[in-house]
This record gives structure tokens, sequence and C-alpha cells, in this order.
């Protein structure tokens, strides 16, 4: 029984008479030991001439009202404390309800949240889709602007040279060969061959569009103007600036044209002594030019 | 909970069974008790004037020890009087009739020679020097300053205004019978009164009927305080003056075995009685009460200081462990209320933010 517990200097409650205590709760507690003490000394009194004596003097009785009083001090103490008692837990079951609910609308909240968050992560998961797609997008279209701008830089290189007279040394036929062959082996070629059929129609135009500018200037002809084949087009420079070294550089590198598939590249490389048959022997530069294109960009890939 | 705390200690008188008081104040220190003021009766008076003397509880516990200490350690056989009659002796109070009473012990003897009787042992140095304790004097004399009194608790002591010994003594036994009741005592707060007062109103308390002389006290004659109001001991548990005094809580404490003081009497008031677990008794047979009453068996006094110690933690830890509880619920509903006012503003902050997540759904 706690209140047959010895209470040691030591513990805890020995160290807090320091704060007013509550009147009810000291006469609660107390009144145990005051009754028990009381009771205790009335059990003492069993005797004869002791019973005699309380209940001569009155003692007796006044002892057993004091027991009662205490008795009905404790039960009046212990309904104060079963009422704050009672209180305190309504008080903690209308918490505990409260944080029912409160756990409820938690839960309710995170299940949005879990909802949100699921439809975040599609559409994050989406965009990022799109954006890589977009990306990628972005990179072949820098790639191919890249390869655009070295074919572009490629064919002002070779038109520069052209224009600078480095050809010179080759036939008017010859020069535009040898400018379309370097442009075949260089960036403009690697271009329109990995262009689309629309997009390497357009830059084969536009290399047309050139290499007749400058065979004309070259040919002193004018626009449409068409020239003997043999005397013209094929005809050696007359200056010194034609070398044996060029003609058989152009020689070389179209030794892989015919004069049946590539008429035109195989008289302007080859020089040969008698023309392909198919080659006209009057001719204009853009069907030259065109005639040319189409020989070593279209049908020699 | 938030008055100041004012406590009172009423020291109920009881003669040799006063040692008990020593061992209820070592207890009230240890558990951190600081004492306001102070009251007794009788022992309670002495007691309380040592108390009342003392720089501190912890000088007040020293003295206190010693005096009982020096009556414990007399062998009962040197005792040449009961101990606590050589205490008071020692406080002061001039034994009524002592030529007399030596005279009687010599005739006693004398007689007893002839018949060779044996006389009890405490008997055999009364007619060497009755009451002659000098170190106990010295102790008393030095512990029982009226100078200190002045600045120390307030202390109040109970008179019993006396008509007579033997008058005392019939009003007394008329009022145990129940055929009667003795006049209340009266209080008197010792620091009011002139200094040459003081000591002679302690003593005036504790000065046995018959044995002892009343002692004057302004025009009137005032003898042991615990004698008045006798049924209802008003004088012998000297409550009523701490009350006044504003004490909020008194510390009663009782040196009788099922003392018929009652605390109902006192329906406003926060006391805590510490009462006596096991019996205060310790001698046997007819004569008990006034053997334990006088001190006879000076041995039992350390037992008395044992018992009150306990006491005192038993019965004010029942009450401290009943507080502790209360209050640790009254921490947690004062918890539970601040965290309810914290989870509102929680809840309006989620709200808030659960509506926008809402809006941009």
């Amino acid at each position: 029984m706690s209140e047959q517990t010895p209470i040691s200097p030591g513990s805890d409650i020995c160290q807090i008479l320091t704060c007013l205590p509550e009147k009810f709760v000291v006469d609660f507690a107390n009144g145990i030991d005051v009754a028990r003490e009381r009771q205790r000394h009335m059990g003492t009194r069993d005797g004869f001439f002791a019973r005699l004596y309380d209940g001569f003097t009155g003692q007796g009785d006044r002892h057993q009202a004091e027991i009662n009083a205490s008795l009905t001090d404790g039960v009046e103490g212990a309904l104060n404390w079963l009422k704050d008692l009672s209180e305190s837990l309504a008080s903690s079951n209308r918490a505990i309800v409260q944080v029912n609910a409160r756990v409820n609308a938690l839960k309710l909240d995170v299940a949005t949240l879990v909802d949100f968050s699921i439809q975040s992560r599609q559409t994050i998961n989406l965009l990022s889709q799109r954006l890589d797609e977009r990306c990628n997008a972005l990179d072949r279209n820098v790639a191919r602007i890249d390869c655009l701008q070295q074919a572009h830089l490629h064919l002002d290189d070779v038109f520069g040279k052209w224009g600078a007279g480095h050809f010179n040394m080759f036939t008017l036929s010859g020069r535009c060969y040898a400018a379309l062959e370097e442009l075949r082996w260089g960036a403009f070629g690697d271009y329109c061959q990995a262009a689309s059929r629309a997009e390497r129609q357009k830059q084969l135009e536009r290399l047309a569009n050139r290499a007749i500018i400058q065979l004309n200037k070259d040919a002193g002809i004018g626009q449409g103007e068409r020239i003997a084949t043999r005397e013209r087009w094929l005809a050696r420079p007359e200056h010194n600036a034609f070398l044996t070294d060029g003609e058989d550089a152009i020689r070389y590198l179209g030794d892989w044209t015919s004069p049946q598939a590539t008429p035109f590249a195989f008289a302007a490389s080859q020089m040969p002594e008698e023309l392909p048959l198919h080659l006209p022997r009057i001719i204009a530069a853009p069907r030259v030019t065109e005639a040319m294109i189409s020989e070593l960009f279209l049908e020699a890939s | 909970m938030t008055a100041p705390m004012k406590v009172g200690l009423v020291l109920s008188g009881g003669g040799a069974k006063g040692a008990y008081q020593v061992g209820v104040l070592k207890a009230l220190r240890e558990l951190g008790t600081r004492i306001d003021a102070v009251s007794g009766a009788s022992i309670g008076a002495l007691n309380g004037g040592v108390l009342a003397s003392s720089p501190s509880l912890d000088v007040a516990i020293e003295r206190l020890e010693a005096v009982w200490e020096r009556l414990a350690n007399e062998s009962p056989l040197s005792m040449k009087v009961p101990g606590y009659l050589a205490l008071l002796a020692a406080a002061g109070l001039r034994v009524q009739g002592a030529g007399a009473v030596l005279g009687l012990v010599h005739s006693v003897k004398k007689i007893a020679g002839v018949f060779e009787f044996e006389l009890p042992s405490w008997l055999d140095g009364l007619d060497e020097g009755l009451l002659d304790d000098q170190p106990l004097k010295q102790l008393m004399d030095e512990f029982l300053d009226s100078k200190q009194l002045a600045t120390g608790v307030p202390l109040y002591v109970s008179l019993y205004r006396s008509n007579g010994g033997l008058q005392d003594l019939a009003s007394a036994f008329m009022a145990e019978l129940g055929l009667g009741n003795t006049p209340d005592s009266e209080f008197v707060h010792i620091q009011s009164l002139k200094e040459d007062q003081r000591k002679q109103a302690l003593l005036a308390s504790a000065a046995i009927p018959l044995l002892f002389a009343s002692r004057k006290h302004g025009e009137k004659r005032y003898s042991d305080g615990g004698q008045g109001g006798w049924q209802t001991m008003q004088g012998n548990t000297p409550i009523t003056p701490l009350l006044e005094a504003g004490c909020n809580l008194v510390i009663v404490t009782h040196l009788s075995d099922g003392s018929s003081w009652s605390r109902q009497r006192f329906p406003e008031a926060t006391i805590l009685e510490i009462r006596p677990q096991q019996s205060l008794n310790r001698a046997t047979g007819l004569m008990s009460g006034a053997q334990d009453l006088l001190g006879f068996d000076v041995d039992k006094i350390p037992t008395w200081i044992e018992q009150g110690y306990r006491d005192t933690l038993h019965c004010v830890g029942r009450v401290m462990k009943a507080q502790q509880s209360r209050d640790e619920l009254r921490g947690a509903e004062a918890a539970l209320a601040g965290i309810r006012s914290e989870n509102a503003g929680a809840d309006e902050t989620l709200a808030d933010a659960m509506a926008r997540l809402a809006k941009q759904h």
C-alpha cells in the first residue's frame, strides 16, 4: 500500500513544499492520517476501564465524530477531485475528438496533395518529354544550320577562288567542272547529300546560278547566249596561264566519267578528241552548268 | 497557487515528548519549508523560544538537538529528577516548595532505611541538590536570549491565567471528565513584549501547576498555557494567533496519541497535522502517562526525535504527493490549452494553402 511506503528525504516530493498546496488537497490527504491516528488510538482503548472512562467523559464519541468528519471531508475531497478529473478528462476527450477531426481533415488534405503531386509529376514528365524533343529538334536544326553555313562558306570560298582567277588555267567548262568537283568533295557536297530533296534542289539551284553568272562572265557572253562547245567551252585558254598539270589533274578527277552517262563532265575533264554523241555542239552557260551539276550531284550519288 | 505562502508552525505542549518537535523541524528543513511564524504551548513554547532566538532554522535545530541530547545523554541512574523537570528548571523555572520536598525526601529515605525498603533509584540524588544541572542551565541561558528573540520569527505562546495551583488542577480535572471546561488560554506575541518580559512569558507558558510557581505577567499570574480550553485543546495547540497573523498554511504538531484537537473548528484554514503514526507512549503501566510527560526515561528522547522526523516526512509527503498529481494535471491541461491555440493557427495556414491549391487546380 502506498500509504505504508516510507518516504525518503531524497525523494522528489520532499523537495517541493515551497508552493502553497490547495486546501481541499491538504484536507483530503492529511485527513487520512488524522483519521487513521484516531482510529488507532481508539483501538487501544478497548479495556474495560478505558471504555468506561471514554464513555463517561464523552471522549470516545468525540473521537468518533472527528473520524466521521474526516471521512466526510475525505469523501468531499474525493468528489472535488473526481469533478476536476472528470472535467479534465472531458476536456481531454474533446481534445482527442478535435485531434481525430484534424487528422481526418489532414488525411483529406494529404490525399488532395498526393493527387496533385501525381498530376504534377505527369505534367512534368510530359513537359520533360516535349522539352527533350524540342531540344533534339533544336540540336538538329542547329547542326543543319551549321552544315548549311559551312556549305555556304565553302561555296563562297570556291567561287571566291574562281572569281579571283585561280581556275583560269582550265577551259571554261573545266573551270566549272573543277569548281563543282571541289564543292562535291567538301562541306557543300556533304550538306547536299544529307539534306532533303527540296533543300538539295534549292542549294543546287543556288550553285547553278552562281556558276552561270561566273561562266557568263568568264566567257564574256550574255544571258542565254549559246557558244560553240569545242571552240569555246572546251578551248584551252590562250594566255600562258594554261598548265598541263592542271589539265592532268582535271583528267584525273574525272576518270569516273563516261561519254554516255556523264557527257558534260566527261568532255570537261577528259578533253576527248571526239566529243560524246549526246553533247550539244553549241550550248549556253545554263545548259552546261545544270547538266554538269546534275551529272556530279544527282547522277553520281 | 499564486498566493504567497506563509507557513505557521504550531508546537503543542506535551512535556518530555517535546523532543518529537526537533524531528519535525529537521524534516521540515529537508522539505525546504520556510517557517514564517511559530506558536507554542508549554514545552512547545520553550522549543519555539529556542527556534525564534536562532538566526536560522539550521542553527535552531542544532541548538534544540544540543539541549535534548544533553538530557538524553544523562544516565537514568545519575538523573536526580525526571528529565523534563530538569529542563524546565534549567530554563529558569523555580520549583515550588523545593525545601519542603527535600525535607520530605529525607524523611522518606530515613523511614525506608529503618524498614529496609528499596526506593526508586532516581530518588537517590535528590538530597544532593535538586535540579542542579549546570551545563543544561548554561545551554538554556544561551539559547533563550531575550534580545535574540526580538529579531527572530514571530513567536506566540499560550498562557493560562492561574487561579492557584490546586484550583487550576481541579478545573483541568473537571474538564477532563467532561463536567466543564477550563477558561481559554491567552495568546501573547513574544516580540511585542518588553525585553525583560519575553523570557518570563515563555517560562509561564511551561510552568506546570503545583510543581512550579506561576509567573507574574502584568498584574496577573499565569501558568502552563496547555491548560486553557481543555476539551478542545485551545491552549495546548495554539493555532488561533497564527491564523490571525495571516498564515495560509499551518502545520500542527501533536504530542499525544489521539489528540482531541480538531481541525473542524477552523473550516477556512489550511491545516496540515503531524500526527504520530505509532504510539508516542514509551512507558507502560498505571502512571505511564506521567512518566512520559515528565521524562523519567530520558533514553527515549532520541526515539521521539526520530519519530517526529519520520512522521513529518510521511504526513507532509502524502500531501505533497497528492498536490504534485494535481499540479501535473493542471500543467498538462495548460499545455493542452496552449497547443490548441497553436493548432488553430496551423489549421488556418493549412486551410489557406489548400484553398490556394484548389484555386490553381
